[in-house]
């Protein structure tokens, strides 16, 4: 199979059904490849799906028609110890509203329906098709070659959109030869069916509520983190860890996750549920200092090919960032047809649309996160801080009362040292 | 959930022609093997007896964790699987 097409996507992810939604409607014939036997097949996060302001302005009922799961109105955060936790939860009323600030969902699902609206609106979808190598003719980038479904693609611009290892965008010479552990995590998560009714006593929502709750603490000193999500009868639970960390701790994440699911206070959270799936994948977790060369001549490089992930700790967001640079991607395709012209400063566009988004400029503000998220003592030592001060705080055994300031020192100068603390809140308020 | 079970909680479209070629020789002289635990899957097993190192592709989750994390680049083939093959999610 030999086919000519005006623009071919890479991966039928949120970055790519997004770009070749956009290149579809304005009317260019454009070829959108899925490795998977369907988009999403391959898909997993642990995660939330927050605002999409690029798709809502395409579809102006786009929370009504995607495939969702609960609106998230209750956030929480659990520090966490081998048997005790500490937990802050915000319920808003307007995370109760619409526009929601959130929603859970499944990959597969949703993946596969954004990328039939792109089929909708004439692209042309290549399912069971992994994109081996890239074509070049005349020295020009010219299209890509498929093993799975055989054959070549021909086009005149390449959208990458292959995700976090994007050997697309490796081949064209616009990423790092080699990833480096200390810019990448790993994910993984059981998903855990259970029924409606049961999730929404246990963890007090009602109607389409949803909860999603972070957990530090619950990683063995493994640099990382939990989570906890609810689906309308499901739970997503897992851990994420940094590689540089995993890779030297000799400690595995499924063993990590099985402990951290035994945890007393997790234990109940999960009882009576049953094991369905079991994923995992890499997070591109350098934020803005990972982000690779975003054009080339003939390519455009977005989502987490482009490490376009923004997990600061507090939120975590990617499928958002992915998709918007799949649109503005998508933009700057049209724009490069207009002109016919196709390098790299035919492309310029989407460098331009993507440093005037929220993309780059949130990544850019935030780019000190990553760095601070380095420091061991979070996942350790500030946990069984926050929880041996709240028990000291409670405990009352007709001992007389020690003034909170001094039962603070004392307990942070046993768990954490007074110096560490110091320099930890200093880098903490510089990276925020 | 036991990792050895993999196979009874998430599907695979398993292909007879690997995605991932190991020269385990390379392996031999590592030192740091942090594939062996850091891998999701359990895919990588060092035999400190037979100094070893034995590489299982059918149950990978193709998450990328190998790729990353192996610094002396034994892969002599990482790529994903053919079209249509490997793990197949179908609600995570």
């Amino acid at each position: 199979m030999s086919k000519t097409f005006q623009a071919i996507v890479v991966g039928a992810g949120p970055a790519g059904s997004s770009a070749a939604l956009t290149v579809a409607r304005a009317g260019l014939d454009v070829a959108l490849v899925e490795r998977g036997s369907f988009p999403g097949e391959k898909n997993m996060f642990g995660g939330v799906l927050h605002r999409l302001p690029s798709l809502e302005e395409i579809f102006p009922d786009f929370w009504d028609r995607a495939p969702l799961e609960r609106h998230i109105m209750k956030k929480g955060v659990t520090f966490m110890t081998g048997d005790s936790s500490f937990n802050t939860i915000i319920e808003a009323g307007n995370f109760d509203k619409p526009p929601y600030n959130g929603y859970t969902i499944f990959r597969p699902r949703f993946d596969n329906w954004l990328a039939q609206e792109a089929v909708k609106a004439g692209a042309t979808l290549i399912t069971s098709a992994t994109v081996d190598e890239l074509v070049y003719k005349n020295g020009k980038l010219a299209g890509v070659t498929l093993v799975g479904r055989q054959g070549e693609l021909l086009a005149p611009v390449v959208i990458a959109a292959d995700g976090v290892l994007s050997f697309i965008a490796k081949k064209a010479g616009l990423r790092q030869p080699t990833f480096d552990p200390g810019q990448m995590a790993v994910g993984v998560k059981a998903l855990i069916d259970m029924p409606r009714e049961m999730i929404d006593d246990r963890f007090g929502l009602v109607r389409e509520q949803g909860f999603a709750n972070e957990f530090v603490g619950c990683t063995a000193g493994v640099r990382g983190g939990g989570f906890l999500y609810t689906n309308y009868d499901s739970l997503s639970i897992g851990l994420v860890f940094h590689l540089a960390s995993l890779r030297t701790s000799g400690k595995t994440p499924y063993d990590l996750l099985n402990e951290f699911m035994e945890q007393p206070q997790v234990a109940k959270m999960v009882r009576g549920g049953r094991l369905q799936e079991y994923s995992a994948h890499v997070i591109p977790e350098g934020g803005y200092n990972m982000i690779p060369e975003l054009t080339g001549d003939g390519i455009l490089v977005t989502g987490d090919a482009a490490a376009l992930c923004n997990a600061t700790g507090v939120n975590l967001e990617g499928i958002n960032l992915a998709s918007h640079s799949g649109v503005l991607a998508g933009k700057a395709v049209i724009e490069a047809h207009k002109a016919n012209d196709f390098s790299k400063r035919g492309l310029e566009t989407f460098r331009k649309l993507m440093n005037d988004s929220f993309v780059i400029k949130d990544l850019k503000t935030c780019r000190k996160a990553p760095h601070m998220l380095h420091n061991d003592r979070i996942y350790n030592e500030y946990p069984e801080l926050v929880c041996s001060l709240m028990e000291s705080i409670y405990r009352i055994e007709g001992m007389p009362k020690e003034n909170m300031t001094k039962l603070f020192l004392k307990v942070a100068k046993k768990k954490v040292g007074l110096a560490n603390l110091a320099a930890d809140a200093f880098s903490a308020w510089r990276s925020l | 959930m036991n990792i050895d079970e993999i196979f009874d909680h998430t599907s695979f479209t398993i292909d007879r022609e690997p995605h991932i070629v190991l020269d385990n020789q390379v392996c031999v002289g590592c030192d740091n093997r942090g594939c062996t635990n850091s891998c999701p899957a359990h895919c990588y097993t060092w035999s400190e007896a037979d100094q070893k190192m034995t590489f299982v592709y059918d149950g990978c989750l193709e998450c990328g964790t190998c790729y990353v994390v192996c610094h002396r680049n034994a892969f002599t083939l990482w790529r994903y699987p053919r079209g249509g093959y490997g793990v197949a999610y179908r609600m995570t």
